[in-house]
């Protein structure tokens, strides 16, 4: 048997390495342990059930069974019939690339300049701006669609209307959001405030003091953003753009309401139909066959995401010396600057805020002074006396509120994990809370169904069963959180273990209140899309457990405009004072303005 | 296997139901000792959980109920993927449904599966007719397609007459559908016109009038006039449009394609007597009538007594009611024509 020498130097290292791992272990101590084992677990219940689920069922037939009946059986045919069809190569495919590319593109230049605007300059009203840019995250998908249609529908839109009389054309376009532009403009806007929030609390965490040395140095500021903001911004950049290419691809209302009318099929129309089938049950194994190549594309992502940012210390911003915030003076690009603002705000706000709150009052009755004197309140007074609306709001406010809390609260601790253990098996934690995204909401619903009617704990129709449910999302958390996390150096908290403080104060007292902007920002995205959220609660549906979003979809099913309006208005009206409130606290907390 | 024993039940029932209806209008069904016994029974109970397609169908019940039968709360719930949550809760034992109402086609597979009870309606005084599915359910409204025109661009004269009328050049560019509705709506169409004059014409629809087809509320388009016709909605459409305040109208053609909408009790109900007191209710005339007033949800089966069945009479035409007989034939239709207008 042949022995291995290693070079005396080599193993002096390797034992030093050695011993500062123990170290660090035992820095953490038994309650850090427990805290990320606790963390770990919750994270692998919350998210395994549906990720097996979509694994599975993929892979489950004939059509007419569900994948859990007896009779199911494994099968490739899901699979044979979604990638060996023709019309997916030469129709969804293209169309999906297309689409996708361009509604990122449209989002993350948007996105970014506001976020920007927002954190790094003065523009006036930032923290006003700041809940104006998240306003399209409150309304429902398809008043956004409906908005667009208003506006740029080939026959009467508002803007063909006026661009005809101006320039007099014939009686239809030239514009029309029936079309691939009309879906990636809908879609980039609709989806700006997700990237906005993600983008602005990675500026907001950034140290300003590189973009200082570049700007004493004579830059420009749009130099200093080019080769100074964007390279160290590389983690709090890809984690957005990689997030938002995951929900362009699974969102459907914008493809369904404004790319089906013109036969622009992609990948998320594809499971939308599987699921509401011309007859039979729905196809959910072809569903999950649809949604396999989402696993796919959030494996290469994180591949290149963790390639990307393999030098963590490249991107570290926040050390132990204090900073203070600065802000670019927008000088003479203050009014194009404001301009955008007004523009984006026109579109993603204004216009959608009008139809919904119009619609709540007037129904479909056109905007015209003749029109106000029919204005009614009914849908709001109906909804006040109807005890399943207070139901549906206290419900939502757990479900939503809970649910954000508890995935915020695992995705620091699996940020933590991630980034500052040696654990060999914390890239499982990576992997797995990444591949969250690419789980339809519909095979989550469907999993938590199966696994609380099959599990002896009482929860089933309950409300607490809806927070579990809601709870699969880790993606979102763990990505903005470790993105922070990487640019705050390891020495503060080796600082605050060498001052004798535990593991547990070290975190309380130095790591989160660090994270503080990403922590926000995680919870407010969260509770915003619980709130928004009606395909889990509606597969999970029970007379007790009812929600806000469920509520509207049914008013909206069954022809009641005004009150699906009113549902929409309140859950808006429900929602704002929180955004503004949290973000009033991180200011305060930082004592910026 | 079971598609065709039903079929058959289903005919005989029909036949029967132009005679059993008659045999007990003299006693108010109410009235019935078996009627009777079952509301003892029921209020026992004191609550019933409803499934439907929509929360609007459920919601008008419990009022409307309570007129004749007080004392039993009803729970209802809308749910259009209802189907598999059934499937789900009866594997695992667990049942917190007790009445299903859905369309026919729609029951198949939880019928299927064996998840209705079957129950014996005679002594109840429900009409024959309405018995499907051997007694494991009664049926109810209809879902009745047309043609509906926004009241603000359509002068009445000049209202297509037929299907057919709809290939008209005037209006080309002017109407929309839902992708769900329309080739459901050909799938009928098909079952008296054949598939070839079908498939030409719903591609005429798309290709030369170019029939807008949508996933968002054909209401929104006919109030701003981008679209003044909506294909295949129904005509209880009309009347919600017409609440929304989308003056809207119907049409009646030759032929009416009626979805046939229905009731069953599960096997394992957790209030089987109110459950089944509850179907019987709702088909009876009074409850057709409150269902009307709440949801404009109507009947054109034999015997009905809506106005909208009055008007098919008057028009001498011809209604193509969802049955068993057809579903099969229905069921190919509805995929081959749907890949059509998906344009997959």
């Amino acid at each position: 048997m042949s022995q291995i020498t290693l070079p005396t130097g080599a193993v002096a290292r390797a034992r030093i390495k050695k011993a500062n791992s123990a170290e660090k272990r035992a820095d953490i101590g038994w309650l850090g342990w427990s805290i990320i084992a606790l963390g770990s677990a919750a994270a692998l219940f919350f998210i395994l059930g549906p990720l097996i689920m979509l694994l599975t069922t993929a892979f489950r037939g004939p059509q007419d069974l569900l994948p859990f009946e007896d009779g199911a059986q494994w099968t490739l045919a899901n699979l044979a019939a979604v990638y060996l069809d023709k019309s997916l190569y030469t129709n969804v495919l293209p169309n999906t690339l297309i689409f996708t590319f361009g509604s990122v593109t449209v989002t993350f230049v948007i996105a970014f300049i506001l976020a920007w605007l927002v954190e790094r300059t003065d523009l006036p009203m930032r923290n006003g701006v700041y809940t104006i840019i998240l306003f399209p995250l409150l309304v429902p998908g398809i008043v956004l669609s409906i908005t667009w249609i208003f506006l740029l529908a080939p026959n009467t839109g508002w803007i063909n209307v006026i661009i005809r009389s101006l320039f007099r054309l014939g009686e239809t376009g030239p514009l029309n959001i029936f079309s691939m532009g009309g879906m990636i403009l809908a879609q980039g806007i609709g989806l700006v405030p997700f990237v906005f929030l993600l983008l602005s609390s990675a500026l907001r965490s950034m140290n300003p003091s590189l973009e200082e040395a570049s700007n004493t140095a004579g830059a420009s500021p749009f130099t200093t953003i080019r080769k100074v903001t964007l390279p160290v911004l590389l983690p709090g950049l890809l984690a957005p753009l990689i997030l938002a290419t995951l929900i362009t691809l699974e969102q459907f209302e914008t493809p369904l309401v404004i790319g089906f009318p013109a036969r622009i099929n992609v990948f998320s129309t594809r499971i939308f139909f599987e699921l509401n089938p011309d007859t039979d049950l729905p196809a959910y194994g072809r569903a999950a066959a649809v949604a396999l190549p989402f696993l796919i594309c959030g494996i290469a992502l994180l591949m290149v995401y963790n390639h990307l940012i393999r030098r963590a210390e490249s991107f570290v911003t926040v050390t132990g010396k204090g900073f203070r915030p600065m802000r670019f003076p927008l000088g003479r690009w203050r009014i194009p600057a404001i301009a955008f603002v007004a523009v984006y705000a026109l579109f993603g706000a204004v216009l959608p805020g009008f139809v919904l709150i119009w619609a709540s009052l007037f129904g479909y009755a056109l905007p015209t002074f003749d029109t106000l004197s029919t204005i009614s309140f009914a849908g709001y007074t109906d909804l006040f006396n109807n005890p399943k609306f207070w139901l549906a709001a206290r419900n939502t406010f757990i479900v939503a509120g809970a649910s954000a809390i508890i995935v915020t609260s695992i995705g620091v601790i699996l940020a933590w994990t991630i980034l500052r253990t040696q654990l060999a098996m914390r890239w499982v934690l990576d992997f797995i809370s990444f591949l969250s995204l690419g789980i339809p909401a519909v095979i989550a619903g469907l999993a938590s169904m199966l696994l609380y009617l099959s599990l002896p704990i009482g929860i089933y129709g309950t409300v607490l069963m809806l927070v579990l449910a809601y709870s699969y999302r880790m993606a979102v958390s763990t990505r903005l959180t470790r993105a922070a996390l990487m640019q705050v150096h390891a020495e503060l908290e080796e600082a605050s273990s060498v001052a004798g403080a535990q593991w547990f104060t070290t975190i309380r007292r130095v790591v989160l209140p660090l994270l503080t902007p990403s922590l926000v920002a995680s919870f407010i995205l969260l509770f915003i899309i619980g709130f928004r959220e009606f395909t889990i609660p509606t597969i999970l549906q029970s007379p007790d457990n009812s929600v806000l979003s469920v509520m509207m979809w049914q008013a909206f099913q069954a022809g009641k405009t005004t009150q699906a309006a009113a549902v929409g208005t309140m859950i808006v009206l429900f929602v704002i004072p929180i955004i503004f409130g949290l973000r009033r606290l991180v200011l305060a907390r930082d004592g910026r303005d | 296997m079971i598609r065709h024993r039903n079929a058959v039940a289903l005919a005989f029932a029909a036949v029967l139901g132009l005679t059993g209806g008659e045999a007990s209008a003299q006693t108010p069904w109410y009235d019935l000792p078996a009627v009777k016994a079952l509301y003892e029974k029921a209020k026992e109970e004191k609550e019933v959980v409803i499934w439907a397609p929509v929360q609007n169908e459920v919601d008008w019940i419990q009022p409307a109920l309570s007129k004749r039968f007080p004392g039993i709360t009803v729970k209802g719930t809308g749910d259009l993927q209802a189907a598999t949550k059934l499937i789900a809760e009866a594997r695992a034992n667990r049942h917190s449904v007790d009445v299903w109402q859905n369309s026919l086609g729609g029951m198949i597979e939880v019928q299927k599966r064996g998840l209705f009870a079957k129950v014996d309606w005679q002594p109840y005084g429900v009409t024959p007719g309405n018995i499907l599915f051997d007694g494991e359910g009664i049926a109810v409204h209809n879902f009745v397609y047309s043609a509906l025109y926004s009241k603000a661009f359509v002068k009445d004269a000049d209202v297509p007459k037929s299907w057919d009328d709809l290939l008209d050049p005037k209006w080309r560019g002017k109407m929309v559908a839902q992708d769900f509705l329309f080739p459901r709506l050909m799938g009928f169409l098909a079952v008296k016109w054949g598939e070839e004059r079908t498939e030409k014409w719903g591609r005429a629809m798309i290709n030369d009038q170019k029939l807008l087809i949508t996933n968002a509320p054909r209401e929104s388009f006919l109030k701003t006039g981008e679209r003044i016709l909506s294909i295949g909605d129904s005509i209880s459409q009309s009347y919600q449009y017409t609440e929304s305040g989308v003056p809207t109208g119907y049409t009646i053609f030759n032929i009416v394609p009626a979805v046939q909408f229905m009731v069953s009790v599960m096997k394992n109900a957790p209030h089987p007597n109110a459950a089944r007191l509850l179907a019987i209710w709702q088909s009876s005339d009074e409850s057709m009538e409150a269902r009307e007033k709440a949801t404009y949800g109507l009947s054109v089966r034999p015997g009905s007594k809506s106005h909208v069945a009055a008007e098919v009479e008057k028009a001498k035409a011809t209604v193509v009611l969802e049955d068993l007989a057809t579903m099969d034939q229905r069921a190919d239709f509805y995929k081959k024509f749907s890949s059509i207008i998906r344009g997959q």
